[in-house]
C-alpha cells in the first residue's frame, strides 16, 4: 500500500463542492423527484383509481420499490458489521458508502410503503390498532428500528471525523461546520471517547445483523404468509435475504466507481477493492441462484394445477421476457464477467453492479406482480383490466421519483459528509507504517 | 330498404337461443313457490342467463291467471312464491299446470315453459328403535291416496346439505305409499337438547315435482357452541394476538430498542467525557 501522509488523507477525502457535474446531477435527480412529486399529489386528490391496480393486482410497481429498497438497504450489515466484525479491514474505504446506501434506500422504503396506501392519513391507525398477529405490523416496527440502527452506525463512526473536519473549517465552509458543530463538537478524541466509541460501534454491529435478517425476512413474510401461487413458499425469507445481500453489494460496486470517478479516490477506492467486491458479488450471485433453483424447481416439478398457470407464465409465458432479463441481468451476466480478474477491473465492475440493480428490481416486481393476477380463486366474470397490469404514468413517475429521491439522499450525504472514514483510514495507515 | 331488411333479418338470426326450465317446490306440505331457470349455449357450453324477466301463470297464459313476474338472477334462477291470491285456482282441481313466459330481450327471443302437476305430499314420523317411515300420497277425487314406486331420500339437516340417515341413499314407496329408513347415525351433533331435523324428500320427480317435510327428533347429541371469538389465536382481532407471540415479540422489541437506548445514554456520555 502506498504511504500517504495524515494531510493528504484529509484533503483528498473531506467533502467537496459539486462540479457542474454534480449540479446538473442533482438538478436531474431534483426534476425526476418533482414530477414523482406532483403524481402522487394527483394520486392523493383522486385516490388510487389512477394507478393500475385493481382487484387483482392491488401491489404494482410500489411494493416491488419497495422490497427492492429493503433489500438494498441490507447491504449496510454486511459490509459494515458482518466484515467489521470478522476484522476484515480491506472494507473500510467502503463501510461509510454502504451505510448511506442504508439510510438512504430504508427512508425510501418507509416513504413508498405509505404512497401505496388509498387513505395515508391512517397510516397512524398501524400503530394504534395494529394487530401484532399481523406481519404488516411486524414490517413496521422492523424497518423503524433498523431505521435507528443504520443512523447510529452511520453516525458514530463519523464522529471522528467531524472533529477532523471541525479542523478545517477554513475548507469546508461555515454552514457545513456549524452542521458538524452540532453533530459532533463534543468529540475531543480522548481515549475514552474512543473506547466508548468503538464498543458501541461493536455493539450496533451486533445488533444490526439479526434485525437486517428480520427486516428481509419479516418482508418475504409478507409475501409468504398469503396462500398464492408463487408466494406458497417455506424458502422465501432466505431466498429473499440472499437476494438482498446481492443487490446491496451491486449497488455498493456501483456506488464505488461513481464516488472514486467524481472524487478521484484512486489510492482509497482501489482495483483490489473493485476485485475483493467483484468476487463477493459473484459469491452471492450463486447463493442467489441456488436459491432460485429451490424456489422454482421444486413447484416446477410437482406442477399443481394451481401453480401451473403462474410458473408458465414465468418461464415461457407473458413473463418469460421479463423473468428471463432479470435472471440474466442479476445473476448469469455478472458472475460471468466478474468470474474473470479481469472482469473485476473498475469498469467492468460498475457494468456487473449495475446489471444487477437493474436485474433485481425487475426481479422484485416478478416476485410481486405474477402471482397476483394469478389467484387461487379468481373472480366471475371478473373485469378484462383486472387480468392484466401495466403501470400508468403516475406509477412510472412515482416510482422513478422515489429511486432518485434514494440517489439524491446518498448525493447529498456525499456533499455533506466524508464518503470514506478520515480517521479510520489514518488509524489503518498508520497501522500500516508502523508494521 | 333491402338493407334494413337484412340488417333486421341478421339480427333476428344473431340471437341466441333461450332454454326455459320450470321447477315445482313444496316444503312441509305448506311452503309452495316456482323456480324457473335460464340458460343458453355460450361458446360451446351452456350457460346459466342473468336479466331475462319471465312471468309465471297458474292453468293458462291468461292475464287473469297470472301469479307473478321475476327476473333472473347471475345464476340464471328466478323464484316466485305462489301468492294467497291463486288459492281458488289451486283448489279447482287436483291436477294443476304451471306457467313460464319469459319477455324477448336484446339477446334472446321469448320462451315458454310449462310443468304439469299432480298435487301430492310427503307425511313424515318416527317409529321405536330410530326408525323413520314416511308416506306419500296424492290427491285423487278429493281424498289423499298412496302412491307406489315413487323414489324418495331420508336425511339430516347439517349446516352444508342433507347428511343420509344411513348407507342407502333412496328408497321407493311400497303398495301403502310407505318407505322405512333406519337412524344409524350415532352421536350426531345436535342443538342444545340434542335435537336434530330429518327430512324425507322427493326431487325432481316429472309428476309431483319437488317436495320435502321435515320432523324434528332428540337423536341427536346435545351440543353447546362455544364462540371462539373472544379467545386468543393468531386469526383473533386485535388485542387478542396469543401470548406467545405477545411475549416474544414485545421482549425482542425490548431488547432491541434496549440496546438502542443504552447506545443514546453512550453518546450523551460521550458528551459529558467532552
Amino acid at each position: 500500500m502506498e504511504i500517504i501522509t495524515r494531510q493528504k488523507i484529509i484533503d483528498d477525502l473531506a467533502p467537496k463542492k459539486f462540479g457542474w457535474r454534480g449540479r446538473v446531477w442533482v438538478i436531474v435527480l431534483l426534476i425526476f423527484c418533482f414530477i414523482g412529486l406532483v403524481a402522487y399529489l394527483l394520486q392523493l386528490s383522486k385516490g388510487l383509481v389512477v394507478t393500475s391496480m385493481r382487484d387483482y393486482a392491488s401491489w404494482g410497481i410500489y411494493i416491488s420499490n419497495f422490497v427492492f429498497f429493503v433489500a438494498i438497504s441490507l447491504v449496510g450489515s454486511l459490509i459494515t458489521a458482518v466484515l467489521r466484525l470478522t476484522n476484515v479491514h480491506w472494507s473500510t474505504p467502503l463501510t461509510r458508502i454502504a451505510e448511506i446506501i442504508a439510510v438512504s434506500a430504508i427512508t425510501f422504503a418507509s416513504i413508498i410503503i405509505v404512497v401505496d396506501m388509498g387513505r395515508p392519513e391512517r397510516f397512524y391507525n398501524l400503530f394504534t390498532h395494529g394487530r401484532l398477529q399481523s406481519p404488516i405490523i411486524w414490517d413496521v416496527v422492523v424497518i423503524t428500528t433498523y431505521f435507528f440502527i443504520s443512523i447510529l452506525l452511520l453516525y458514530l463512526p463519523l464522529l471522528a471525523d467531524f472533529n477532523i473536519l471541525l479542523q478545517i473549517k477554513k475548507r469546508t465552509g461555515s454552514r457545513l461546520n456549524k452542521l458538524y458543530s452540532f453533530f459532533g463538537s463534543f468529540w475531543k478524541n480522548k481515549p475514552e471517547q474512543i473506547k466508548i466509541n468503538n464498543r458501541s460501534i461493536q455493539i450496533l454491529s451486533i445488533t444490526i445483523i439479526p434485525v437486517a435478517f428480520a427486516i428481509h425476512t419479516v418482508t418475504s413474510w409478507l409475501f409468504a404468509t398469503t396462500y398464492r401461487p408463487g408466494w406458497d413458499s417455506t424458502n422465501f425469507g432466505a431466498y429473499f435475504i440472499a437476494g438482498a445481500f446481492l443487490v446491496g453489494s451491486g449497488a455498493v460496486l456501483v456506488a464505488m466507481y461513481i464516488f472514486r470517478k467524481a472524487y478521484k479516490l484512486d489510492k482509497y477506492i482501489t482495483n483490489d477493492h473493485f476485485d475483493r467486491m467483484g468476487k463477493i458479488v459473484v459469491m452471492l450471485a450463486l447463493v442467489y441462484l441456488y436459491f432460485n433453483v429451490n424456489e422454482f424447481l421444486a413447484p416446477a416439478f410437482k406442477m399443481k394445477k394451481t401453480e401451473e398457470g403462474y410458473l408458465h407464465g414465468l418461464f415461457t409465458g407473458v413473463y418469460s421476457r421479463i423473468f428471463w432479463f432479470a435472471l440474466s441481468t442479476a445473476i448469469f451476466i455478472p458472475i460471468l464477467i466478474l468470474v474473470n480478474k479481469k472482469g473485476r477491473k473498475p469498469l467492468p465492475a460498475f457494468v456487473a453492479g449495475c446489471l444487477v440493480v437493474i436485474g433485481s428490481w425487475f426481479k422484485r416486481y416478478l416476485i410481486v406482480t405474477p402471482t397476483l393476477l394469478n389467484p387461487l380463486l379468481p373472480m366471475r366474470d371478473v373485469p378484462d383490466s383486472y387480468r392484466h397490469y401495466f403501470p400508468s404514468w403516475q406509477e412510472w413517475a412515482i416510482a422513478m421519483g422515489s429511486l432518485a429521491g434514494m440517489m439524491l439522499i446518498i448525493t447529498i450525504f456525499a456533499r455533506l459528509l466524508p464518503i470514506i472514514p478520515i480517521q479510520e483510514t489514518i488509524d489503518e495507515m498508520e497501522e500500516h507504517e508502523k508494521d | 330498404m333491402l338493407a334494413f331488411f337484412n340488417e333486421a333479418c341478421l339480427s333476428q338470426a344473431a340471437k341466441n337461443n333461450l332454454i326455459l326450465g320450470l321447477g315445482y317446490f313444496n316444503s312441509n306440505n305448506q311452503v309452495q313457490y316456482l323456480k324457473a331457470s335460464t340458460k343458453s349455449k355460450i361458446n360451446g357450453k351452456f350457460r346459466p342467463v342473468g336479466d331475462i324477466p319471465v312471468r309465471y301463470y297458474i292453468s293458462s297464459e291468461d292475464p287473469a291467471n297470472l301469479l307473478g313476474k321475476a327476473v333472473t338472477n347471475d345464476k340464471g334462477i328466478a323464484h316466485l312464491f305462489i301468492p294467497p291470491s291463486a288459492a281458488a285456482a289451486w283448489k279447482k282441481s287436483a291436477k294443476q299446470s304451471f306457467l313460464v313466459v319469459s319477455d324477448s330481450t336484446k339477446e334472446y327471443d321469448g320462451v315458454h315453459s310449462n310443468f304439469d302437476l299432480t298435487k301430492s305430499r310427503i307425511q313424515i314420523d318416527t317409529l321405536p328403535d330410530r326408525q323413520i317411515q314416511a308416506t306419500f300420497s296424492e290427491f285423487r277425487d278429493s281424498v289423499w291416496v298412496a302412491v307406489k314406486g315413487v323414489d324418495m331420500k331420508v336425511t339430516v339437516k347439517r349446516l352444508g346439505g342433507d347428511l343420509n340417515v344411513n348407507e342407502t341413499p333412496t328408497y321407493t314407496t311400497d303398495s301403502l305409499g310407505l318407505i322405512h329408513a333406519d337412524f344409524k347415525l350415532d352421536k350426531l351433533p345436535g342443538d342444545s337438547a340434542g335435537n336434530l331435523t330429518i327430512i324425507a324428500e322427493v326431487d325432481d320427480n316429472d309428476v309431483y315435482g319437488n317436495l320435502t317435510t321435515e320432523k324434528s327428533v332428540p337423536w341427536g347429541e346435545p351440543t353447546q357452541y362455544v364462540s371462539s371469538y373472544n379467545q386468543r389465536s393468531l386469526f383473533a382481532r386485535r388485542g387478542w394476538s396469543p401470548l406467545w407471540l405477545e411475549w416474544m415479540a414485545y421482549s425482542i422489541i425490548a431488547v432491541v430498542w434496549g440496546v438502542m437506548i443504552y447506545l443514546f445514554f453512550q453518546i450523551r456520555k460521550l458528551k459529558k467525557l467532552a
